[in-house]
């Protein structure tokens, strides 16, 4: 394994742009980096975060949550308040509002810890650390 | 450029985690202030819980006091933390990243007290679960129709994504600060860093879950003071009763929550002697925002008038005229005080750039918002609709040593943030400098 690292993002980028015209596949370097520097995905050609569909996914559960939580117990236990039909879909809408967004919030929260193996114990026990270098790691 | 930026992401470190370092002599008098505080709201309240609500002032008809206008007041403040995280990240507004973190935690800390003041109203506090939808042997659920129990899901969604999004901003910074430390308290930044370690891969989906989580937050900027609001808004009382009510809370929410910011950076920059990093321009920046919401604040006041008096109805127009020359005139041009004509001096752009007159300002503000809502709720209740039925009202001691108590809570809160969690965004600034 080779290590490349770097105290400034420009040399960082340009070793990053040297090894990838080189040929090596994307697939075999890993990158650390303080912050995120943007146009290294583009240089990798990487696809973009999965995190979106988690927050597809929890936004519509948030609002199915909503509705079905409000128009469930409005059936379940049928009183008629102020004179307002039983289901009355504008004051649900706000509910269902503060459902799509904290599911969807936690959802994507959820997915990100996944999706980039966190919690990770093994770093929590002996962190990996890097400092403020940026490093390219080559397998 | 290469020692250049080593050396400034060095310093920012540095400095950042000094502000961390053993307290100072004025920090364990400031901490000891509030800490009693805090004792004093803890023991009025068991004296309230005792004896019951019979020793506050409120009364038939102003069933709604303080705390109430507390409630409002609290959450208000709260919204600035999230306008500055979120919409000014959407806006990428670069002034953001000094304040983002001292207004996230403002704001959570904000929710955590105003979020007991609805409690401390209730006849028996410990019921107060009773708001929440839950399966129970009565079989009957919460009223969705109500608007008091939007509130519930309004305030608790807010808390919960605040934190969140509080946490997940924190996430890098947690790694910069388990580094510096050794011993028990880098096992406990570890672990709450969680084994953060800024590879790529964690990097894009951060990125992106903070893009996400920003615009998650944004619609609650607007939302959550809106159906504050509509708790007034959807009753028939004159005074509440009309359709400006939700961005007129939302702006002045957004103004207090700036003023707020400025009361805590302002002498915080000073103490923890980050000047370096949070630069009057950025206080411009954000002097800026509170100057816009206190125009739009005092078009709302104008707006009131207008329709109050174009709608005809006796009891609007009775209300408004009480209101400005009434038993609580005083507070109401407090108000306009504070709100309107104190904040115009922001045009000079001089002033704007004095730290001393903003943070005088700012005082203003708090008072002038806290007394709109005094004035909102109080006047409204104590001159209903029927003669017969008018009362006034004067908060008791329980009500005042609860409410500057709340100040007690609010401050130990944050002063133990200063100390436990770094104060600044570091990795936003050092994406920024680069």
């Amino acid at each position: 394994m080779e290590k490349f690292a770097f105290d400034d993002q420009a040399g960082f980028l340009t070793k990053l742009k040297e090894l990838v015209d080189s040929g090596i596949s994307p697939k075999k370097i890993s990158i650390f980096m303080p912050y995120h520097v943007h146009g290294v995905e583009e240089l990798l050609k990487l696809q973009q975060s999965s995190v979106r569909f988690f927050a597809l996914v929890g936004a519509l559960t948030g609002i199915i949550l909503g509705f079905g939580l409000t128009i469930f117990t409005s059936y379940h236990y049928p009183i008629i308040t102020s004179g307002k039909p039983l289901v009355s879909i504008p004051p649900f809408i706000i509910i269902a509002f503060a459902t799509t967004i904290l599911i969807g919030s936690l959802i994507t929260f959820g997915g990100f810890l996944i999706l980039s193996a966190l919690p990770s114990p093994k770093n929590i026990a002996e962190p990996e650390e890097y400092g403020n270098q940026f490093v390219i790691l080559v397998d | 450029m290469e020692t250049n930026q080593k050396n400034y992401f060095l310093q920012l470190e540095k400095d950042v985690l000094a502000a961390m370092e053993k307290p100072t002599k004025a920090y364990w008098i400031a901490l000891g202030i509030s800490a009693s505080l805090l004792l004093m709201w803890a023991a009025i309240w068991a004296y309230q819980i005792i004896n019951g609500l019979y020793v506050t002032g409120i009364n038939n008809p102003v069933g709604w006091g303080i705390y109430l206008t507390n409630f409002v007041f609290w959450v208000g403040i709260a919204h600035s933390g999230t306008l500055i995280s979120a919409v000014l990240f959407l806006f990428r507004a670069k002034f953001r990243n000094a304040f983002n973190r001292t207004a996230e935690a403002m704001t959570l800390f904000a929710i955590m007290v105003a979020g007991l003041f609805p409690i401390i109203h209730l006849g028996r506090p410990w019921k107060f679960y009773w708001l929440l939808p839950y399966p129970n042997q009565r079989l009957l659920w919460t009223n969705f129709k109500s608007p008091l129990e939007w509130d519930v899901f309004a305030v608790s969604t807010y808390f919960i994504v605040s934190l969140v999004f509080f946490y997940v901003g924190l996430v890098p910074d947690l790694a910069v600060v388990r580094r510096y430390n050794s011993g028990i308290r880098k096992k406990i930044y570890s672990i709450l860093s969680l084994g953060w370690t800024g590879s790529l891969k964690q990097w894009l989906h951060y990125n992106k879950l903070y893009l996400f989580l920003a615009a998650f937050a944004t619609p609650l900027v607007i939302s959550v003071h809106s159906v504050v609001s509509w708790d007034f808004a959807m009753s028939v009382t004159p005074g509440w009763h009309t359709t400006i009510f939700a961005p007129y809370f939302v702006s002045g929410a957004i103004f207090s929550g700036t003023a707020m910011v400025m009361t805590l950076v302002i002498p915080m920059r000073k103490i923890l002697k980050l000047e370096k990093y949070i630069t009057i321009d950025k206080f411009e920046g954000i002097a800026k925002v509170m100057l816009f919401t206190s125009l739009i604040v005092t078009y709302a006041y104008i707006v009131e008038y207008g329709i109050a008096i174009y709608s005809g109805n006796i009891f609007e127009t009775s209300i408004f005229k009480y209101r400005a020359v009434g038993d609580y005139a005083t507070i109401y041009w407090i108000m306009i005080l504070c709100n309107s004509i104190i904040p115009l001096t922001l045009f000079v752009k001089k002033l704007r750039r004095s730290l001393v007159y903003l943070f005088v300002v700012s005082i203003f503000v708090n008072i002038g918002m806290w007394s709109e809502r005094f004035n909102i709720i109080i006047s409204s209740l104590s001159k209903e609709f029927e003669p017969y039925a008018w009362g006034t009202y004067s908060p008791s001691f329980v009500e005042v040593g609860i409410f500057i108590g709340s100040f007690g809570m609010f401050f130990t809160f944050f002063l133990l943030f200063l100390k436990l969690l770094p104060v600044l965004s570091m990795s936003e600034i050092k994406e920024e400098v680069h």
